[in-house]
């Protein structure tokens, strides 16, 4: 588990801080500390079973008890608090003696069940029985037993989720489950009954213990009582060895380990490996599960050519003989600039690097992005809203932020861990938390105040916001003045019936930005993919402005690719700064002059077969960007396409050529996280079959474009440092931006604004392919709000027509939570929900109407 | 039926100079308002209000010496003291009405009969701390004292003594009754806050304490319903009067609650220092052995306080003389038994509730009771084996002082000192597969 | 909705004072408790909808304690008090002569669906040992005489 470190600490200042002695040794540290703390940074090591670095103590377990000179009694380390001149033993001869009592306690109804146990190798009570328990049983009785009715055995073995399985008998009631789900998470599917010796962990009566972080359950679990399908009767820890890591599936950077068995080339888990800084040592499903995508039989494991219509097996030779042929034919023929790359942001700095260079010097070509699902694309890197993305953040800067405010960003889906220090500022600090959002979102849970802005209408909400300041004389007039001259609308109270918030709470969230000492402020996925991401970010540096947030507050738009921040500092941008431009020509001698495309632009010129040639590394345009049929149009008419992928996806059937594609766990990469962290993911195992790293297939290819073009790891590696270092934070202009409120007209028939969202156990479109996650969901679904089921008479799991203007898709029904504005939500992530082909490339807010398919 | 019909000594304290909280008790109208009043109630109160900061009401409360009348005797008016002046957190009052403590029934008759008595003290207490509202947690199997409660608080409210702005003083007080579910631990005032927030009854580490963090880890004050009934009567006739009740440490009166082997059972309400002996024997309180029989043991603060042996009992009931006979005045619950119960059996009925109140939170109580337990039915039923009394020892020193909550302790501290008293019988026990004394206690 | 709209109401007023939501948990539970003679998971979904607390949060604590039981008992639910002093005065003798009379064993419920027996530990009546409780009224002071005529009284009322 993780170590506490001083970041849990109360801050150190000289009258802050306390003087003890621990087995002899002195040892000075903040007010507050625990002994136990203060005894784990001078490495004395106590044991314990109830007791987590991230939650409340609760003093239960007694394992970790530790003598006081003046205090008669023992006294349990974990909940007591440092005081001046106390003098601690932790080994003294009446310490042995208490946890030697309380392992006895502890085993006298716990089964010895080992050797069958899941846990065995790395369960506590194991191991601490072994180091300080008793060899022999002194309890002459029948162990107590759980045993369920109609049930003959006493092996208590119930799945209580998709994943989780609970044998109570093995519970030695820690409590750590419960509190994790509850104070950790805000889950309430897991709960403890009954009272005294026969109290029982269990799921909440007739529920299933699946919420989106009940993994870290199964891994805090100081004995076998909760185990996981994953890893049950697999393999036994002790024949693994790790290898550390980070997840490929968020932008934060999570701190994971591989669990890998020695002589096979497979992983079999992952666990935590806490960061205070990053994570807080806790993993969403997502994290934990998603690395069995790297073992799935589907993958792909050799080039495929297409020969007479047909894609067959072919030699990594032979693919790059034809990927240099028709590649070299495309550019001498009709210019490098007729060539485009797509890649992915889930990929590695070097990949994206080699690929960029690629692009760039191979073909003397700008046309390259990152970014394979967002319409509205800023062409500039300099946009408003590239200049939010820049800023920088600190994750940890969450926990004692005085005012915190999520908008446009379904939290837990978006930024599952981001959301998890929202809430550990709301349980343990004094922080003014507003979600503000276009739809009720489960961060109404650890917010202050919600609003529910009419969706479309980001820029009215800000402006309301500004404009409620301003009116109640809570930021500089004169500033105020300015303000007024660039935004149309006359008020807040205007600003309030566009938005559809009430004034009140503008004005309460101004109050909060006016007073706020440290200010967290990010935007994420709704405004990401609205076609006014400019207008808003614009609306959102006058905030900063006007408030005179600098200093005092972090404000950015935060990544959602394991390494989008990377793609964006190392130039994967069609049009990067200035800097990183210079750079780079500076370190290849040269940059192209072509006009630069995005995503969008590269689409629409594929349409109209100005671009010929295409490279995507491991995207998958066809399932995720908007406006399925123009972009799959479009690609057919490619004369030819490259695609390198870790699965056959509906992009690459369309290829030429598809080459493996190594996972994230097969070769050593670094990784940006949203903060601008570099992070490595070391290698777990060789990659499968002929699968290759994404660098080395752009440096394959540009090989066999050009002999000249062989780009050398260490090379791509130095230059990617190179950039990296380069100062990427864009400032903010002098002056306030012209915000014109935007109107979003499209009504008529298709009334219900539609969000693509993701679902709460997957994220993005390889996770489909994990079968631990499609336990907790494989099919597709529409949530629809429950006044509107009630009135369309649509109940949970019935089959609903979903139409926009272009598309028509037939989803089962959930009822959600969220009652306001009419919305629904389709999550991307199940290849068969083709939710893509309902939405349209020009539409601020996707629009449909539903109805109920009648059998 | 509803009046506990306990025998009480209700005339002896009407009479009395100095005996003040069972004056009324007898009166089938004290419950009621008019009555209470009448009879001086509601006086404190007004005087509180009109004339008394918060700081002089405590203070009279620290020299009054009043300890709490809960377990713990802890001195009352220090208690409300440590509430952290500055805070800007609301402050809460709890009246602990749990009373659950095997021998105690003293709480149920003040609360049945003299219901407004119990709300005055409440009142006064909240107004020493700086509360506006107040609990009553009244254990759940109390159905009649809820009833007497809540109609004493809606005469309150009525009369004004509740409420906003109470006779004009520009004071607010609200006031809840809140019943238990049925748990011995909501008895132990973490617990006890927990069950108010609607969290299982399981008892809290302290530090931090709940005057500092209690109830919605707000500063709270917890006392009991005869230690907050006795305010009144301090606000009344003064600290000094209050301190001249008692022992030197042990000031005022205190109501025992008499079980077992008497001839009178009942509550009776006594000076601090009262001899144990003539409680038992003298005509006006137990009047002497149930059927003459021999005394064989006392138990003199309820179930969780070590026993006394017949050759003890010539003792002060007050908290330092039973201390130093190794018991404890505890909630003032005297249980008498005679020689025809066997030891073992007593404990087997003690080891069992305790088992079964214990929470299940900290290791050592939940495990350790179902052990002792286990260990002792076995040994009662003739089955016990060599070596099990040193093991019951060993086992009950593994529990003492060990566990989060004075639980653990209760459970253990009368068996140790049964074991101490009565080795032998014990040993009998094992020895002979069979009870030395006869049990067979039937009921008339 | 098995919670009646009365035992709804009730719950709201009981609850609408505490300072924090969750505090109404145990009031919920008692007045569904009395409604209904049980609360099971059923009726922690209904009192979750009234009080706005997680469903699992009832269930955690309804089972802490001992008064919510999850199924329905007898029409007279008679609980003997087994604890020291009632013990010291026959409570176990008690106990018998109504497992006698009643012909049923401790823990069960009689055909007639009347009385269920049950002994529960100190009930606070230990100066008036040994007693019961049926329902919600103590009966305190028991001879054999008096329980004859208790459970005539219950039998004839019913
Ligand atoms: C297991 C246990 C049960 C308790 N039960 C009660 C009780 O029923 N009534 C009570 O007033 N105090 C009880 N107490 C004592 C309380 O914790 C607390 O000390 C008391 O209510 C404080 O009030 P006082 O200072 O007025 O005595 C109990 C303590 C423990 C450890
Ligand atoms: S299931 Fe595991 S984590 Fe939960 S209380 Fe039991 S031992 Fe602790
Ligand atoms: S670790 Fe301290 S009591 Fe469990």
């Amino acid at each position: 588990m993780a170590e506490a470190t001083k970041k849990d600490m109360p801050t150190e200042t000289a009258e802050n801080m306390v003087t003890l002695t621990i087995n002899g040794r002195e040892t000075t540290v903040p007010k507050g500390t625990t002994v136990l703390q203060a005894a784990k940074e001078l490495g004395v090591h106590i044991p314990t079973f109830c007791w987590h670095p991230k939650l409340k103590p609760v003093g239960a377990c007694r394992m970790c008890y530790v003598e006081v000179e003046k205090m008669p009694k023992l006294q349990v380390s974990c909940a007591l608090e440092v005081m001046d001149g106390m003098v601690v033993h932790t080994d003294s001869d009446t310490v042995k003696q208490g946890r030697k009592a309380i392992i006895e306690f502890i085993l006298l109804n716990h089964p010895l069940d080992c050797p069958t146990c899941d846990k065995g190798g790395e369960c506590d009570l194991q191991n601490l029985t072994f180091a300080h328990g008793v060899d022999d049983s002194r309890f002459e009785f029948q162990k107590y037993r759980f045993v369920d009715e109609g049930m003959t055995t006493t092996f208590d073995d119930r799945r209580i989720g998709p994943e989780i399985i609970l044998n109570r008998n093995r519970c030695i009631l820690c409590y750590k489950c419960v509190r994790a789900n509850k104070e950790a998470f805000g889950e309430y599917d897991l709960g403890v009954y009954e009272r005294g010796s026969i109290a029982e962990i269990n799921a909440a009566p007739g529920e299933q213990v699946d919420n989106p972080f009940s993994g870290n359950l199964v891994e805090i679990c100081p004995v076998g009582a909760l185990t996981n399908s994953d890893w049950r009767y697999k393999i036994r820890v002790w024949l693994t060895s790790t290898t550390p890591s980070i997840c490929n599936y968020t932008s934060s950077g999570i701190n994971t380990l591989f669990f890998k068995e020695n002589h096979h080339n497979k992983i079999y888990r992952v666990t935590s490996r806490p960061s205070d800084d990053i994570d807080d040592g806790w993993l969403p499903d997502v994290t934990r599960y998603g690395y069995q995508i790297v073992n799935s039989p589907d993958r792909l494991t050799t080039p495929l050519v297409k020969k007479e219509g047909k894609q067959v097996e072919a030699t990594w030779e032979e693919a790059l003989e034809i990927i240099g042929k028709r590649f070299g034919e495309i550019k001498e023929r009709l210019g490098g600039v007729c060539v485009g790359a797509l890649v992915s942001p889930g990929l590695d700095n070097a990949s994206l690097h080699a690929a960029s260079r690629l692009m760039r010097v191979g073909f003397k070509s700008n046309n390259i992005d990152f970014r394979g699902d967002y319409r509205y694309l800023p062409e500039s890197s300099e946009s408003p809203f590239m200049r939010l993305c820049s800023r920088p953040f600190k994750i940890a800067d969450i926990d004692d932020s005085d005012v915190i405010v999520t908008f446009g960003s379904d939290l837990i889906r978006e930024h599952a861990n981001e959301y998890l220090r929202i809430r550990k500022a709301f349980n343990f600090g004094n922080a003014r938390i507003f979600a503000v959002n276009p739809y009720q979102t489960k961060s109404a849970d650890v917010s202050s105040l919600e609003l529910v802005y009419l969706p479309g209408t980001e820029e009215s909400v800000v402006n309301g916001i500004c404009l409620a300041a301003i009116e109640d004389n809570l930021v500089d007039a004169k500033r105020g003045e300015k303000f007024k001259l660039k935004t149309p609308t006359k008020s807040s109270a205007e600003a309030a019936k566009v938005s559809g918030v009430d004034r009140e709470s503008l004005r309460t969230v101004a109050e909060a930005l006016a007073e706020g000492k440290k200010i967290t402020f990010f935007t994420g996925e709704i405004i990401t993919r609205s076609r006014q991401r400019d207008l808003i970010a614009s609306a959102l540096i006058n905030l900063h402005r006007l408030f005179g947030l600098k200093g005092r507050a972090q404000m950015s738009a935060l990544a959602r690719y394991a390494n989008s921040k990377g793609a964006e500092k190392l130039g994967l941008l069609p049009n990067p700064r200035t800097v990183v431009v210079d750079k780079l020509r500076g370190l290849w001698g040269e940059y192209p002059e072509s006009p630069a495309r995005n995503t969008d632009a590269m689409m629409a010129l594929i349409k109209k077969e100005e671009i010929k040639g295409f490279l995507i590394l491991g995207s998958n345009p066809v399932m995720l960007y908007p406006d399925r049929e123009f972009v799959k149009e479009g690609i057919e008419k490619l004369d030819f396409l490259v695609v390198a992928d870790l699965f056959e996806t509906e992009t690459t059937e369309l290829a030429d050529v598809v080459l493996p594609l190594a996972s994230w766990a097969e070769y050593e990469g670094y990784y940006v996280n949203l903060e601008g962290r570099t992070q490595k993911a070391a290698r777990a195992v060789k990659p499968i079959g002929q699968a290759k790293p994404g660098y080395e297939i752009a440096s394959l290819i540009g090989e066999a474009l050009d002999p000249e073009m062989f780009q050398n790891e260490q090379q791509i590696h130095s230059e990617v440092r190179q950039l990296l270092e380069l100062d990427s934070v864009i400032a903010y202009p002098d002056d306030f931006l012209e915000v014109k409120a935007d109107t979003d007209g499209s009504q008529g028939d298709y009334n219900l604004p539609l969000y693509i969202i993701d679902d709460w156990h997957h994220s993005g479109h390889l996770t489909e392919k994990a079968p631990s996650l499609a336990n907790f969901a494989s099919e597709p679904y529409i949530e629809i709000p429950p006044q509107l089921a009630s009135e369309l008479k649509i109940a949970h799991g019935d089959s609903v027509r979903v139409e926009s203007e272009v598309g028509k898709v037939i989803l089962p029904a959930r009822i959600s939570e969220h009652t306001q504005n009419n919305v629904v939500l389709v999550p991307r992530n199940f290849s068969s929900s083709n939710v893509t082909s309902l939405l349209m490339r020009k539409k601020r807010v996707d629009r449909v109407k539903i109805s109920k398919v009648d059998e | 039926m509803f009046y506990s019909p306990v025998i009480t000594n209700a005339a002896e304290v009407a009479s009395h100079k100095d005996l003040h909280l069972f004056k009324y008790v007898e009166d089938p109208k004290q419950h009621e308002i008019g009555t209470y009043q009448a009879h001086g109630g509601y006086k404190a109160w007004k005087k509180v209000l009109n004339g008394m900061t918060a700081d002089q009401v405590t203070e009279e409360v620290k020299k009054s010496g009043l300890r709490g009348r809960g377990g713990a005797g802890f001195p009352t008016g220090m208690k409300w003291g440590f509430v952290p002046k500055a805070s800007p957190k609301p402050r809460y009052l709890c009246c602990n009405a749990d009373e659950s403590e095997p021998g105690t029934c003293k709480d149920r008759v003040l609360m049945e009969r003299d219901p407004h008595g119990v709300i005055e003290g409440m009142a006064i207490a909240a107004y020493a701390i700086g509360c506006h509202l107040m609990f009553i947690y009244i254990r759940g199997e109390f159905n009649h004292c809820r009833e007497r409660m809540e109609q004493a608080m809606n005469e309150a409210y009525q009369h004004g003594h509740l409420g906003k702005n109470i006779h004009g003083s520009g004071y607010d007080l609200e006031m809840i009754v809140h019943t238990g579910g049925g748990a011995y631990i909501c008895g132990e005032e973490t617990a006890l806050l927990n069950s108010v927030e609607g969290e299982r009854g399981m008892s809290r580490m302290r530090p931090p304490f709940p005057a500092i963090e209690g109830l919605y880890a707000c500063p709270t004050i917890v006392n009991n319903v005869e230690s907050l009934a006795s305010v009144p009567h301090i606000i009344n006739r003064g600290a000094d009067w209050y301190g001249s009740l008692g022992t030197e440490k042990s000031k005022g009166t205190k109501i025992f609650s008499l079980s077992g082997h008497v001839k009178r059972p009942g509550n009776y309400e006594v000076e601090m220092g009262f001899n144990l002996k003539k409680l038992i024997y003298d005509p006006a309180y137990g009047n002497g052995m149930l059927e003459d029989k021999k005394l064989k043991g006392v138990i003199p603060g309820g179930a969780s306080t070590p026993f006394l042996t017949p050759d003890m009992i010539d003792v002060g009931l007050d908290y330092e003389s039973l201390q130093t006979v190794g018991s404890m005045l505890g909630s003032g619950a005297v249980i008498v038994f005679n020689e025809d119960a066997c030891i073992v059996w007593v404990i087997k009925k003690l080891i069992h509730f305790f088992r079964h109140e214990s929470c299940g939170k900290c290791t050592p109580c939940r495990e350790g009771t179902s052990w002792l337990e286990q260990m002792i039915n076995r040994i009662e039923s003739g089955e016990g084996q060599p070596g099990d009394i040193e093991k019951i020892e060993d086992v009950c020193g593994n529990i003492l002082g060990r566990t989060i909550c004075p639980l653990g302790d209760a459970a253990v501290m009368p068996i140790q000192s049964a074991i101490k008293h009565w080795r032998d019988e014990w040993q009998y026990h094992i020895d002979q597969k069979q009870c030395m004394v006869k049990t067979n206690f039937d009921f008339k | 909705m098995i919670l009646t709209q009365e035992s709804i109401q009730e719950i709201k007023e009981k609850t609408a004072k505490y300072p924090r939501k969750k505090s109404g948990i145990l009031p919920a539970l008692t007045v569904a408790y009395r409604q209904l003679g049980y609360v099971d998971d059923e009726i922690y979904h209904e009192i979750s909808k009234v009080i706005k607390v997680p469903y699992v949060e009832i269930a955690e604590a309804a089972t802490f304690y001992t008064m919510f039981p999850k199924k329905s008992r007898g029409k007279y639910l008679i609980q003997v008090c087994h604890n020291i002093s009632c013990a010291l005065l026959g409570a176990d003798s008690l106990i018998s002569y109504l497992e006698d009379k009643l012909g049923i064993k401790k823990g069960e419920t009689t055909a007639d669906n009347l009385f269920t027996l049950i002994s529960v530990e100190c009930l606070g009546s230990c100066s008036t040992a040994p007693m019961m409780q049926i329902n919600h009224d103590f009966h305190e002071n028991l001879t054999r005489e008096k329980v004859d005529g208790i459970l005539e009284t219950l039998r004839s009322e019913a």
